[in-house]
């Protein structure tokens, strides 16, 4: 038990954060209910997903300075392929849209790997080279989105069989989180591959003499990164009905949730249910300032001033217990 | 923790008395994507310099970062949690925020669209007419070129709105001088040091060019043409306040500024404060048409000598306000406050 408490301690400790934040909001707001938790579980979304492609090459020892123009891609590539297409063909165009984020995601793997070009100069290369694919497939915003993928987000969880108000609360954007990470995520995190990833990123040397393969593991975090991103994009393409080609804020706003979240930077270190929870914890702050009518331009110094003081204080208290 | 709960009852108390003792008053809410560029700056200062002066409005909150559209929406959402009863925005594009203008107008907030377009139906739309603005400009620098020569096309942001609207403006005025070409055309991304390099590069290659049109990144442009003694060709801007100036005074240069109010902020806050009255107008959409100041014509000369005011920040536009909808001064908008700052 208490192992566990210690292991998942950071965790713990930004749920707590998050549900203090959430009666806060109460506080400030008190008609916030559950279309508050929809929209907080619908601004989450896209930084969800990045987040998750971030988190998974930053396990691995990398970084991905793409993450936010794949995105792009992505989300250009299925506004442009979905604009007038049926529902159903619509479903083939988000299985293509996957395999579009795979492969991305392994050229820069690829790339990364085979030229042993350093990581952060590679993916910000890649960083252009995404972004100018972006405009090429769109110029400006524009394109479509099937019905059925936005309905996907849209308001609460109803299941057969549940009477609604049991489960209506529960936003569906924050379940499609959820259950795309739990099914792409858990298998691999408990499969010879998990290993190998967490293996190459905190120590390469030992993951080498142990037989791991070192680049195989990394084009694979990196293709998985891909996919995420791939993922991000399409969810921005729910929320908007369309396709933007000029990438959004998900490259800084994903590196700050990792690092909010527990993991290493040099890798190897963490989980992806610490990054997921930071996301949740930075909309909402976003939402309380927003609330509190705070002056916009001291917004971002308190959201940076937030993410400091947490993670010193959460080092702090990861460095006591240690000495103890 | 005990502390800790204490500590937010007390935060949450106080708050809640804040809000209790203020005068009833409207809450507005403002919403806007790009952060930190003279045009939207200003247009900010103009919705909060409107708002102080029409003493109707108690509070506004502002969500002004740099974002997409996504990011919009999630602004929006929380606008509207923050229960205000109009909101003003600068709209990320013409589609991608539909879903929460929606939601807005549902909940019975009004939704004012500001220099854009949007084309959800249940919004007011008080906009900047961009296709107008780059044919007025285009057409009046390719007949000064004498209908004929190639022109430099320094467009704004690849993939905006705006942009998109824009390009479509110029190439309708090209269209009408088959004898111009396109000798190079760019995007300065609206940023004026990028904008500055792209030009100075294109003088360095040597190939010839009779005009520049340029998408508001101008002032820089004519430092440019000055600083490395290539001619001075006749140059398109916008009305912002160091381009005005040098139509003025720098010697020899023949431009023209086509006015593109940041002031439509303050209208936009105007607009809704009328509606909130009950005063609805007869149509969802109004749209300011931009005008042309040349400095080769009387009337235009008038006009920029007229607009010359050393206290305005050189990126800002000169046409500070829109009759008949803004109602402060140019000391106010240039304050910078809004109700209760």
């Amino acid at each position: 038990m208490t192992q566990t408490l210690a292991k998942h301690g950071w965790t713990l400790g930004l749920a707590a954060l998050f549900a203090a934040l959430l009666i806060l909001t109460k506080m400030i707001q008190p008609d916030f209910g559950l279309s508050g938790l929809d929209s907080l579980g619908r601004a989450a979304l896209p930084f969800a997903f990045a987040t998750a492609a971030m988190t998974v090459v930053v396990l691995a020892g990398g970084i991905d300075l793409s993450v936010a123009s794949m995105m792009a891609v992505a989300s250009v590539t299925g506004a442009r392929l979905m604009d007038g297409a049926t529902e159903t063909e619509a479903v083939w165009i988000v299985g293509f849209v996957l395999v579009v984020g795979l492969c991305m995601g392994a050229i820069n793997g690829a790339l990364i790997v085979f030229t042993r070009v350093p990581d952060i100069v590679v993916t910000l290369s890649m960083l252009f080279v995404w972004e100018g694919t972006a405009l090429l497939i769109l110029q400006g915003p524009e394109g479509g989105c099937a019905v059925w993928l936005t309905n996907l987000i849209l308001g609460g969880l109803t299941l057969p069989l549940l009477p609604e108000g049991l489960t209506n609360w529960l936003p569906k954007s924050v379940v499609l989180v959820i259950v795309v990470l739990g099914v792409i995520w858990v298998p691999i995190r408990r499969s010879k591959l998990g290993l190998s990833i967490y293996a190459v990123g905190s120590d390469p040397l030992a993951a080498y003499r142990s037989g791991v393969s070192l680049g195989q593991t990394r084009i694979i975090a990196y293709a998985l990164a891909g996919l995420l991103a791939a993922l991000g994009g399409l969810s921005l393409t729910m929320s908007t009905g369309i396709g933007e080609p000029i990438p959004g804020p998900y490259l800084m706003a994903s590196v700050a949730a990792v690092v909010l979240g527990g993991v290493a930077l040099t890798g190897g270190k963490g989980g992806l249910m610490g990054p997921i929870l930071a996301v949740f914890v930075l909309r909402l702050v976003r939402m309380d300032l927003t609330l509190l009518s705070v002056d916009p331009n001291v917004t971002t110094i308190i959201e940076g001033t937030i993410m400091v003081v947490v993670v010193m204080f959460g080092g702090l208290l990861a460095l006591r217990g240690r000495i103890r | 923790m005990k502390k800790l709960l204490t500590a937010t009852a007390t935060l949450g108390l106080a708050f809640g008395l804040a809000g209790a003792a203020q005068a009833e008053g409207y809450k507005i809410g403002i919403s806007n994507t790009v952060q930190g560029n003279g045009w939207r700056e200003e247009m900010v200062c103009a919705m909060k310099a409107q708002a102080l002066v029409s003493g109707k409005v108690e509070s506004l909150n502002i969500a002004h970062r740099n974002t997409d559209a996504a990011g919009q929406l999630e602004d929006m959402r929380n606008l509207i949690q923050a229960g205000v009863n109009a909101i003003v925005v600068n709209p990320a594009n013409a589609d991608g925020i539909n879903a929460a203008i929606k939601e807005a107008t549902d909940a019975g907030i009004v939704v004012v669209a500001v220099d854009q377009a949007v084309t959800e139906p249940s919004a007011y739309i008080l906009s900047n007419n961009q296709e107008q603005y780059a044919y007025l400009g285009a057409k009046w620098l390719f007949e000064t070129m004498g209908g004929k020569g190639a022109v430099v096309y320094m467009r704004g942001a690849a993939g905006a709105g705006a942009d998109n609207d824009r390009d479509a403006g110029f190439k309708r005025a090209l269209a009408e001088f088959p004898e111009v070409t396109v000798a190079q055309e760019t995007f300065t991304g609206w940023q004026q040091d990028q904008g500055k390099q792209q030009i100075l590069d294109f003088i360095a290659t040597g190939v010839p060019f009779e005009g520049i049109w340029t998408s508001g990144i101008d002032n820089v442009i004519v430092d440019a043409l000055v600083e490395s003694g290539a001619p001075l060709v006749p140059v398109v801007g916008a009305d912002n306040a160091g381009f005005v100036g040098q139509l003025a005074n720098t010697p020899g240069l023949v431009g023209a500024a086509v006015t593109n109010p940041g002031s439509v902020g303050g209208a936009g806050v105007a607009l809704a404060i009328q509606i909130l009255d009950g005063q609805k107008p007869a149509s969802n959409t109004v749209l300011v048409d931009p005008s042309l100041w040349a400095n080769n014509a009387d009337d235009g000369k008038a006009q920029i000598a007229a607009a010359q005011n050393p206290n305005l920040d050189p990126e800002w536009p000169v046409s500070v306000s829109i009759p008949g909808w803004t109602t402060y001064s140019m000391d106010q908008i240039i304050a910078c406050k809004g109700p209760g700052e």
